[in-house]
């Protein structure tokens, strides 16, 4: 039964371990640390807890950027409606470490000039 | 499937929950609060079962910590059914989401017929079936707390 209980563990374990690529959301951990730039047409909008999430076409590449909560998103002086389908954006944040992912985690957002801060203080 | 999910995420009290700040950190909060009663109840009524602290009476610890768990398993499902909602069709295409509803759902049935079959306190179940609900019981409520935490690490 001891060897029975180890198997199960194990076996869920390697179960968890198998679900696939890794792509963390929260936190920074998964990211570079240093910032790229990115600036495309929005062609899908979902904000929303835990964060919203952009698609946008950079020059034909798609990128998958996470912009903040509804909280962070209002802070930085975002209103409904500033991220919208075939606004054009451009981004500042840190991507994936695994570059081939295209995602994006932003720091800033520009729309037409105007500069939206989500993570002040942060580079 | 599809048409059933985007329908609860379009409900009005669905839609305030996932646009609000504090609504949504207390259901948070309460899920949080609920899975640590769930594994807090069922981690020692398990090890209890399969053998450890064997002067402590078996009826008396599952006694406290089945009603401990149970109303955590309630809270839990209550709590995350309103977080699913808020994004049911992404959650429902997650495999660490589908992964851990299996273990939830093995959980709460083998608990079930435990139950059935043994009594509210086990005190029927014999030291190898006590052993063996004791495993199913440690694998399902851990490893629904793991996976369960990968979903913000997994991608659909």
């Amino acid at each position: 039964m001891r060897r029975l209980a180890a198997t199960a563990l194990i076996a869920a374990f390697l179960a968890v371990q198998g679900m696939g690529p890794v792509l963390a959301h929260h936190g920074w951990s998964w990211t570079t640390g240093g910032n790229i730039q990115l600036t495309g047409l929005i062609k899908t909008v979902k904000l929303g807890n835990p964060h919203g999430v952009l698609t946008v076409d950079a020059e034909g590449e798609i990128w998958t950027v996470e912009v903040g909560q509804p909280w962070r998103n209002a802070r930085a002086g975002l209103k409904p409606g500033d991220l919208a389908e075939g606004v054009e954006v451009r981004i500042i944040g840190e991507p994936s470490s695994n570059i081939e992912d295209r995602l994006v985690k932003a720091e800033e957002i520009f729309i037409s000039g105007k500069r939206y801060d989500l993570y002040p203080g942060r580079d | 499937m599809e048409g059933i999910f985007g329908f609860v995420e379009a409900l009005a009290p669905i839609q305030a929950l996932r646009f609000s700040r504090w609504g949504y950190a207390a259901v948070n909060t309460g899920h949080v609060l609920a899975i640590a009663l769930l594994v807090g109840g069922s981690v020692p009524l398990a090890l209890r079962l399969f053998g450890f602290w064997p002067a402590v009476p078996r009826a008396a610890v599952a006694r406290i910590l089945s009603v401990t768990a149970g109303a955590g398993l309630v809270l839990a499902l209550l709590t995350g059914s309103l977080l699913f909602a808020t994004r049911a069709t992404e959650y429902a295409a997650n495999p660490a989401f589908q992964f851990k509803i299996a273990l939830v759902a093995l959980g709460a049935v083998s608990t079930v017929l435990a139950v059935n079959r043994y009594g509210r306190d086990m005190e029927g179940a014999s030291d190898a079936a006590a052993r063996r609900a004791a495993v199913i019981s440690l694998a399902c409520w851990v490893g629904a707390l793991v996976s369960g935490r990968l979903i913000a690490f997994v991608q659909g």
